[in-house]
Parts: structure tokens; C-alpha cells; sequence
């Protein structure tokens, strides 16, 4: 092998030529760009599968046009697709082909068949390769969903699907007014428990600040880390606990502004007060090791008693089920106010609609998918959904009177303590580079020894420069 | 002699040829045009932006913390492979007795070499998985767990914004030596012996032979060696991608090239922004590849 | 080398003085080497352990319970052998198909990759004609270019030509992006084969074509062995291309060893299954190793062929 090394060129000639390549092949990118624009000429609707509106089919499907469907597959696992919805669907219509197909990484999977032209027909936006929906509701790919919110409830009768919503569901899937997405799955926000460990050490849950730290140093006494999260892939969790009492501090316009790109959002003194808490709590009362940690291995060392609080959802207790020791008993608190002039009561809660699935407009039957989301928001499959996957939906007491696990129960009876106090951010989905930016600087604060100052102006700057692209589209509310 | 030849030539060119220029040639000037657009991956429509995507790569301090990151990998996987791999490689083949002049590998050394290439049978992605829990900072973690034995650690091998690019590297380093050990022990193998015996008869000790013999004469084996790693260097997109904190973090620490593609590309839809990425990093490439072989040309003049 | 030769020059014949001086010398040498190579085995054995021992513990944990992971030392031996990871890893991972699929495209590809990339590598050798140099540097070009750019456009084109998804598709892909690296190294290594022998083939009346396959690749064996095991290694540790490529529709039956393990790394997580993450690493780890113990030596003496010619 010796002379295979012997280069027969020299550097000048090396480069010449390749750049003689790269002009002699220019024609042919005249050609290419017909490439990615082939998905181009399909925009209207008017090839799309269409049928007869009937009371059974309100949105007036083609019977036997096939449907397919996209699910990630994560907490939620998919089984409530498989196993609820798309029966549900094939029930009401037997002759349509319902392909289903699931994956971890949905934007590798799926991005590439939006540009191509033909993407499924539903999919399911979620994970941590999920897709930026503001790009895919810039490009006109997400299809209105206005048809679907104004059509019949499947089996909630006299009611528009609309109408059986949680409020404020509609808003949260509305890019610049318009309903886009279904964010299904309700969710709690706040920091978790064992009721057990809480009961067995005579603690309370606390509402002050100072109540608050004093339990944390009573739980670092007895060797517990008192609080922490997964820095590794779960800093999400963290920031929306930052900005939870940041929007208690100065009310929930706060949450609003920042979404809104307002000048100034990150850098006003409702995050600065909150981010400089908080910090502090992670220099005193958490382990540092938990950068390096995954979210499952975080809520692992909590169940085995070794984490006191954690923030997280209400999906919390399902992810956790197969670990969670007997007697647990997962109870969620709101956080703790940091000061007493807080504007929100303490009992105010993060809780919104998430877990993305949107309909994709330049799909082969758009139609079918909405018909499938209302098949979703029916009471049997809001049912089947919370059963399989302890998570609740969107529609509004659909399982009321059903026996549900402490931590669900824990949540439902926060949420009734909040009344109209609940509120959350969309930045995160608009922006997805600025959530990026927050994971960073939340561990930065957290965890390497950041300040408040240096976090919301770095923020600051991230939020500034989404501003600034030109080629970003922007959403308010 | 002259008949036919076209023919031929034609008829073994056309199937490589075609194939390359569908699936990469192809490929690879949409990227480059794409590189001048705005494109964000969904929309059939491509505006061009000029030179807007390089203007703005150029203020971009994650994009330069990510060149850094692949310029440390470029430098030093080639460099602690090499010397480790050479050490152990004169170890095996040099550790011994002399017998008869010539100086043998130590007992065993045919066990350690096939031990020492099992690394490089796994994928990298399954390297990855493995030492994402090796590193792991509780005391589920291998390393963690054995120093938790001792009453020592916890170290935060990727949680740690001064240590996770180091890890990233011993990784790397880990899964290569073998092949190196490999390659340059059957490099040292085919070295005649009668120059090591004509230098051993002159009193020179294993350190002399080492310089002045070996290493002059596996020159060629080193350079190959060093392109190798300089490519493998740029694999380390699946071990960030699978074991770093926050997907390229703490905060950055660890980012690479190709993170920060697929991270624009497919995260953040800014295809254009991204091509334009491709589209440097490929200069990069070209010129250090340019200037690798200029110099290690120079210097294998003297064999 | 001119070292080399000046010292020969300066060897002191045997015999004469240097008899009984020899002996203590070589008595003091014997000890030193018994050292040495006491060093050497210490050093040897550290770099041993340090390769298996992570591999030792993947099966030692694969069959622990979360717990025992989590708070037992990493080489403990776990409280019962229970093989419930490894029915979940082989029942959800598919770790068997999944390797199966790997060897079918990998040896399907490479033999594809040097087939095709020494047919062309032989061309640009050793002919002239017009166009050598251009298509010649259209291929090294391409060692130069990351592949994650070409995802998307790359799936376009797979979508146009109706391959997206198939086996057909994802060896056409992997011959094309290992090419590159193989042209560059068998046109240098075809340059370097002796004239006259290819001069006496023609002489006696050998095609252009027999030429190549009779006379001209035997001679390249040792380069073709070492770029061989170097396309391997390379496009079995593929994992970019087939996660882009293989999708859709029963997807999953034809993923390739990587996606199947990055899949369960990823539901691992999720599922907080670690044991089963184990067990799916183990049983990927251990036929290779397997493998690679009743071929080694032919491995070892491909890359010697490789590397002294």
C-alpha cells in the first residue's frame, strides 16, 4: 500500500479541477431545481378525494379513499392509535385503507415526503425530532382545521366538536388566528411528589418561598437531592417551570410578550426575579451530576426515593408506571410563589393542551385526516386514550366519574384550585431555535453556575434575532 | 491494440459513473443551490437570497464553536490514535527476547491483537448507546459506578462543558486503536529483519531501533493511517448526536459540523442556511485534504 | 535510511575483542528484556481490559432489573439470570433481522463498491482519453462532501425513481457514497502495477476486458482486500442513509442493524427499559465477535497484504 499514497497532484491543480467540475455541471441545476419544486402544482383541493356530506359524514369523505397516518412513538407509545382511533375509523368507514406507521424521528421520516409532495395524511408532530410547525404552517402545508371544530361531535350529541373542547384548545393550535393544529392530550404542569415520602417525614407541600426552601434544606438533611431535572434532554422542563413563575410574578402577559417577540419580554424584571430564584435553587439544592442525565433516569432516582421534587407533566405517572414503587403515590404541586406581591395566586398552574397532530393540506385525502381528529376528540376515543395512556384529552370531562390513578386525580384537582389562573407559552412551537436557545441557557443557569442577568440577556438576544430573520415567519396572539 | 478500446472504456465507466451522478453529483448541486435560497424544506417554492445564508454563517458563533470542535477532532484523533496505536504495536512486535538477533513480539501478542480490534467490529452508533451509559454521571455508569466503589467521583464526563469533548474523543480514540495496532504490527511485520539485526549488532538499543528504523520505514502505513482518521474524525456527528448532553451541549460544548446541519436542516427548517453550512465545510475539506497531501508528500521525499 | 547504511558500515566484525564482553552484555540484556516485557505485559493488559471491560458489563447488566443497575456496583452479578431482556430485545428490537438485513446489504454493496469502483478506478489508470481527469476528480470530489446535506435532495431522487424503501435503493445508495474513497485509492494503486506484464497479455491477444480480470485484478488483490474490509467497516456503521432512506409504509422489516438499535436505545429510554437496551447491545456484539474470532486470521492478513505492499 505503500505507493498507494503517492499523490499524483498538487494542491492548485486539485482545487482547479474541482471547481471545473462544479461549473461544467451548472446546467444541470437548472434541471434539479424542477426537482424540489415537483410537489408544486397540487394546491388547491381540487383533486383531493371528496364525498357525499351526510349526518355519518359531515365533513363529506370519500368512503373508500385511503387514509394514512403517522405516530411518534414516545411516552404516549402507539397503541391507543392502533388499538382505539383507527378502529374507530375503519368501524365508520369499512372500506377505507387506513396504513398506519410509527416512528421515533419524525422530522427525518416525514420532513422529507412534505417536500416531495405526497405526505401522509395525519401525523403526529412530537418528540424530540419533531418537525418545526411554524416552518410547515409558513409553507402552507397544515390544513385549516376550521371545517373540523365547526362539524357534529362523533358521540357527544347536539354539540360541535368545538363546542366539547376544554376552552383555549383551539387558540393553542392557532398560527396568527387560525386553528392549524390539535394539541390532544391535556396537560398539568407543576412539580411531583411521592405522597408517601411527604407523608412519612411529616412535610406539607409549601406555598411561600420561604416555606419552600426551608423544605428543600430539610430534605437535603436527610440525604435527598431535594430537587432536579434531566439536563441531558429535559431542560423543557425546567424553563417551563422558570417561566411558570415568572407569569406568577407578573402575571401571565408576561408569557404573552415573549411569545409576541416583544422588545424587552426576556430582559423585564417578572424573569429576571424568577430566573435569579431559581438559580439559586440549583446552586444549593440539586446535584449537578444531572446534566449528564436522561428525564427517564431522573424520575427513576425518584422513585427509588432519592429525588424529592421533580417538575414535569401529567403524563409523569404513566412514563413511570413500571418503575414506581407500590404506596408512591404521585402528587403534583403547583410552584411555590417566589414573592408575596406575586400577581398570580399561588394555586395559578401551567396547563395546556399539547402533543401535536395536524392534518396535511397538500396530503392525498385531507379530508379523512380531519375525519380522523374527530374520531380523536369523540368521548370513546378520549376514553380509550386516557385508559391506554393515563394522559387526558382535550375533551372536557369526558372521564368524568372514571377511576383514575392518584397522580391524575392530584392534577384534575389542581387544575380546579387554579380556576381561571392557568396559562402557558407557544414559543417553543413557533420558534423552535429559541426553545433550543432556552434548553441551553436553562442549563447554564441551573446547573454550570449561570446568573439571572447573563440568562435573560442572553435570551434576549436569541428572541431578537428570530425577530430579525427575515426569512422566519412570525405568529402573535 | 487500438480496437476496442473505446468500447471498453465506455462500457466500464457507464455503470459507476451513472450510479454516482444520480445518488450523489446529483445530489449534492441541489445542496449547493439550495445554499443560496432561503428554502425551509416544505414549501415547493425556492427563493434565492444571494450570498444572505454565507453573511449570515459568518456571525454565527455556534457555527464557529462547531469548526473549533471539528478542527480538535481533525488534530487530535489522528494524533492519540497513532502514538497509542504505535506504542502497543512496538510493544507486541518489539517487547520481546532477541533471539538470534532479531527481537520477537511478547508471548500472547497474537491474543491481544485480536482483543484489541473488537472495538472496531461495532457500529458506531451501537459504540455510542454503550458509551452513553458508560459515561453515565450516577451510578448506573460504568466508570461512575466502579469510582463510587473506591469512594471516589462523581465525574461528569459529558455533563462537564471542559471534559464532555474530551470523552467524545476517548471515545473515538478507543474504538480505533485496534485497527491501527493491526495495520502498523503488520507494517513492522514485513520490515526486514536484517536491518533490524545489522542495527541491533551496532549496539543500538530497542528506543533507537524504534526511531530511527521503524518508524522511517512505516511512513507510508502512517500517512494512510493519518487520512483514515481525518475522515473517521468526521463520524463524530453519531457519537454527539447519541451521547452528548443537549444534543451537542452542555451549551455548545460539544457541537459539530454536522450536528449543526442536520440540527438546521431538519430541527429548525432552514434548509438554505444549512446548505450553506455544507457548502463550507466542503471548502474546509478540500483545502485540508490539499494541504495534508502537500505536506506529507514533502516529508516522505527522504525514503 | 542513509543512517542506516553509514552505521552498517561501522559494525565491528565479530570475533575479535567483542567475545567475552558479549556475554556479560547479554546477560545485563536479558535482564533488561525480562523487565521490559513484564512492562509491556502490564501495559498490554490495561489496554485489554479497558477494550472489554465495557462490553463485559453490557452483558452483565443486560441481565440485571432497572434497580440493580441503578444501584449495584457496574460488575456485580446480578441476583438472578433472567432472560426476560432478551425476549423483549429480540420480540420488540428484532436484533436477529435486523443483523440479517445488515449482511445482506453490506455484502451485497461492498461487492458492489469494488466491483464498480475498480472497474472505473482501473480505467482512469491506465488510459488516456478524453474526459479521464474530469470524471476522475468528479469522484474525489466527492470524499470531500458531508453527507447530511445530500438527505433531503437524496430522497427526492430515490422518491422519483421508485427505490425509496427498497433493498435495490439502499445499495445503489451505499455503492454510490462509498465510491469516492474507493476510486481514489485503486486508481493510485492501479498506477502502481508493473507495464510489461499488462504489455504481454496484450501481446498474446488478450482482451481489454480479460486483460483487466485475469491479469490486472489478481495483481491488485492486496489492495483490493484492504479497501474491501475498509468499505465494510464503513457501510456497516451506516446509520444516516438508512434512517433517510428506509421508511414508509413496513418500514421496520427492512431496517438495518443501526436503526433497529438507535430504536431501542430511543424506547429504551422512554420505557426506562434499560436491561432490554442491554440485551439487544449483547446479542448485536456477540455474533460479530463470533465472526470475527473464526476469521481473524484471514482479516489480520488481508490488512498485512494491505498494508506492505
Amino acid at each position: 500500500m505503500s505507493e498507494i499514497f503517492k499523490p499524483e497532484v498538487d494542491r492548485r491543480t486539485l482545487l482547479r479541477r474541482a471547481a471545473a467540475v462544479g461549473l461544467l455541471a451548472t446546467p444541470a441545476v437548472s434541471m434539479l431545481s424542477a426537482c424540489v419544486g415537483s410537489g408544486g402544482d397540487k394546491d388547491d383541493n381540487t383533486d383531493k378525494p371528496a364525498g357525499a356530506v351526510s349526518a355519518t359524514n359531515p365533513l363529506g369523505i370519500k368512503e373508500d379513499a385511503p387514509l394514512e397516518v403517522v405516530i411518534f412513538n414516545g411516552g404516549l407509545g402507539t397503541k391507543y392509535a392502533t388499538d382505539v382511533h383507527i378502529p374507530s375509523y375503519k368501524k365508520l368507514f369499512p372500506k377505507s385503507e387506513v396504513a398506519f406507521s410509527q416512528t421515533e424521528e419524525i422530522a427525518t421520516v416525514v420532513q422529507p415526503r412534505f417536500t416531495a409532495g405526497n405526505p401522509p395524511d395525519m401525523i403526529n408532530n412530537s418528540g424530540s425530532k419533531l418537525m418545526d410547525q411554524g416552518a410547515l404552517v409558513q409553507a402552507g402545508q397544515v390544513q385549516d382545521l376550521t371545517e373540523l371544530y365547526a362539524a357534529p361531535s362523533l358521540d357527544i350529541s347536539g354539540k360541535t366538536v368545538k363546542d366539547t373542547l376544554i376552552p383555549g384548545t383551539v387558540e393553542q393550535g392557532s398560527f396568527n388566528g387560525k386553528p392549524y393544529v390539535l394539541n390532544y392530550a391535556f396537560t398539568v404542569f407543576g412539580l411531583w411528589y411521592s405522597g408517601k415520602l411527604f407523608k412519612d417525614n411529616g412535610w406539607t407541600a409549601p406555598t411561600t418561598w420561604a416555606d419552600f426552601t426551608a423544605l428543600l434544606e430539610k430534605m437535603k438533611g436527610k440525604g435527598i437531592t431535594p430537587f432536579g431535572y434531566a439536563g441531558a434532554n429535559a431542560p423543557y422542563y425546567m424553563y417551563t417551570v422558570i417561566l411558570t413563575s415568572a407569569a406568577k410574578i407578573g402575571g401571565a402577559d408576561v408569557l404573552k410578550n415573549i411569545d409576541n417577540l416583544e422588545d424587552g419580554a426576556w430582559t423585564s424584571d417578572a424573569v429576571k426575579q424568577a430566573a435569579a430564584a431559581w438559580a439559586e435553587v440549583g446552586a444549593k439544592y440539586s446535584n449537578k451530576a444531572f446534566l449528564g442525565l436522561k428525564h427517564t433516569e431522573v424520575q427513576l432516582q425518584q422513585n427509588q426515593y432519592k429525588v424529592g421534587l421533580y417538575p414535569s407533566g401529567s403524563w409523569l405517572e404513566n412514563e413511570q408506571a413500571k418503575d414506581t414503587p407500590a404506596g408512591f403515590d404521585y402528587q403534583l404541586m403547583p410552584i411555590p410563589s417566589v414573592t408575596a406581591a406575586d400577581k398570580l395566586p399561588v394555586t395559578a398552574l401551567y396547563a395546556a393542551a399539547g402533543e401535536q397532530y395536524f392534518v396535511a393540506s397538500k396530503g392525498k385525502n385531507p379530508k379523512g385526516g380531519m375525519e380522523y381528529l374527530r374520531h380523536m376528540l369523540s368521548k370513546a376515543g378520549a376514553i380509550g386514550f386516557t385508559q391506554l395512556t393515563k394522559t387526558l384529552t382535550v375533551v372536557a370531562g369526558a372521564t368524568d366519574g372514571m377511576e383514575i390513578s392518584p397522580g391524575l386525580t392530584s392534577g384534575n384537582k389542581a387544575l380546579g384550585a387554579a380556576g381561571a389562573d392557568t396559562f402557558s407559552f407557544r414559543f417553543d412551537t413557533w420558534y423552535k431555535k429559541l426553545d433550543d436557545e432556552l434548553r441551553a441557557a436553562t442549563n447554564e443557569l441551573f446547573y454550570q453556575g449561570g446568573t439571572a442577568d447573563k440568562f435573560v440577556t442572553r435570551m434576549q438576544k436569541a428572541a431578537d434575532a428570530i425577530k430579525k430573520d427575515p426569512s422566519i415567519e412570525k405568529f402573535t396572539r | 491494440m487500438k480496437h476496442g478500446r473505446y468500447p471498453f472504456i465506455i462500457g466500464f465507466l457507464i455503470v459507476p459513473v451513472a450510479i454516482y451522478a444520480t445518488f450523489v453529483v446529483a445530489a449534492y448541486l441541489q445542496a449547493f443551490q439550495l445554499s443560496f435560497t432561503n428554502w425551509r424544506g416544505f414549501s415547493p417554492d425556492v427563493e434565492y437570497i444571494g450570498f444572505d445564508n454565507f453573511v449570515k454563517l459568518f456571525h454565527d458563533n455556534t457555527f464557529w464553536q462547531a469548526i473549533r470542535h471539528n478542527l480538535f477532532l481533525l488534530l487530535f484523533l489522528p494524533l492519540f490514535a497513532i502514538v497509542i496505536a504505535l506504542f502497543f504495536s512496538f510493544l507486541l512486535n518489539m517487547g520481546g527476547g532477541t533471539r538470534g538477533g532479531r527481537t520477537h513480539g511478547v508471548r500472547g501478542s497474537g491474543f491481544y491483537k485480536v482483543v484489541f480490534f473488537f472495538p472496531q467490529l461495532l457500529a458506531l452508533a451501537l459504540v455510542a448507546v454503550i458509551f452513553a451509559r458508560v459515561y453515565s454521571p450516577d451510578l448506573s455508569g460504568l466508570i461512575n459506578g466502579l469510582l463510587h466503589q473506591v469512594g471516589a467521583g462523581p465525574v461528569l464526563f459529558l455533563a462537564d462543558e471542559n471534559l464532555a469533548m474530551w470523552s467524545i474523543l476517548a471515545v473515538l480514540v478507543w474504538q480505533a486503536v485496534g485497527f491501527y495496532v493491526v495495520l502498523f504490527s503488520a507494517g513492522m511485520g514485513s520490515i526486514p529483519t536484517e536491518i533490524y539485526e545489522a542495527a541491533a549488532l551496532d549496539g543500538a538499543t530497542r528506543g533507537t531501533l524504534f526511531f530511527k528504523v521503524t518508524l522511517p520505514l512505516l511512513w507510508n502505513t502512517l500517512q494512510v493511517a493519518w487520512v483514515y482518521l481525518g475522515i473517521a474524525a468526521f463520524d463524530a456527528f453519531a457519537l454527539v448526536n447519541i451521547m452528548s448532553v443537549d444534543r451537542g451541549g452542555p451549551d455548545g460544548a460539544t457541537t459539530v459540523i454536522g450536528l449543526e446541519i442536520v440540527r438546521n436542516a431538519f430541527d429548525y427548517a432552514q434548509f438554505g442556511y444549512a446548505s450553506a453550512m455544507g457548502v463550507v465545510l466542503f471548502f474546509l475539506t478540500i483545502t485540508f485534504a490539499a494541504l495534508t497531501l502537500r505536506v506529507t508528500r514533502r516529508e516522505s521525499i527522504e525514503l | 535510511m542513509t543512517n542506516l547504511m553509514s552505521s552498517d558500515s561501522t559494525v565491528t566484525p565479530p570475533g575479535t575483542k567483542a567475545g567475552p564482553r558479549h556475554t556479560t552484555e547479554a546477560g545485563r540484556a536479558k535482564r533488561e528484556i525480562k523487565v521490559f516485557s513484564g512492562f509491556a505485559h502490564i501495559a498490554l493488559a490495561i489496554w485489554g481490559l479497558t477494550v472489554v471491560a465495557p462490553l463485559i458489563w453490557v452483558v452483565f447488566a443486560s441481565f440485571k432489573s432497572n434497580t440493580e443497575i441503578f444501584t449495584h456496583a457496574p460488575f456485580s452479578l446480578p441476583s438472578q439470570i433472567s432472560f426476560e431482556s432478551y425476549k423483549t430485545a429480540w420480540t420488540e428490537a428484532h436484533v436477529g433481522r435486523y443483523f440479517l438485513n445488515s449482511v445482506f446489504v453490506v455484502t451485497l454493496s461492498t461487492a458492489g463498491t469494488m466491483l464498480f469502483g475498480s472497474m472505473a478506478a482501473y480505467v482512469l489508470a491506465r488510459y488516456k482519453f478524453f474526459g479521464n481527469r474530469f470524471i476522475y476528480y468528479m469522484f474525489v470530489s466527492g470524499l470531500a462532501f458531508p453527507v447530511f446535506l445530500a438527505l433531503v435532495p437524496l430522497f427526492l431522487i430515490l422518491q422519483n425513481l421508485g427505490l425509496l424503501n427498497t433493498f435495490t435503493g439502499l445499495i445503489l445508495v451505499y455503492i454510490a457514497y462509498s465510491l469516492p474513497f474507493t476510486v481514489f485509492f485503486m486508481t493510485a494503486f492501479f498506477k502502481t502495477l508493473p507495464n510489461h506484464i499488462a504489455e504481454a497479455a496484450i501481446v498474446d491477444g488478450a482482451s481489454h476486458t480479460r486483460l483487466f480480470f485475469q491479469v490486472m485484478l489478481p495483481m491488485a488483490k492486496s489492495g483490493l482486500v484492504s479497501i474491501t474490509i475498509f468499505n465494510i467497516v464503513g457501510q456497516w456503521n451506516q446509520y444516516l442513509l438508512p434512517v433517510a432512506i428506509m421508511q414508509g409504509q413496513g418500514a421496520e422489516q427492512k431496517w438495518v442493524l443501526t436503526q433497529g438499535i438507535a430504536n431501542i436505545s430511543v424506547s429504551a429510554g422512554y420505557q426506562a427499559n434499560w436491561a432490554a437496551l442491554f440485551a439487544a447491545l449483547t446479542l448485536s456484539i456477540l455474533p460479530m465477535i463470533i465472526v470475527y474470532a473464526f476469521f481473524q486470521r484471514q482479516i489480520q492478513s488481508g490488512l498485512t497484504a494491505g498494508a506492505t505492499k
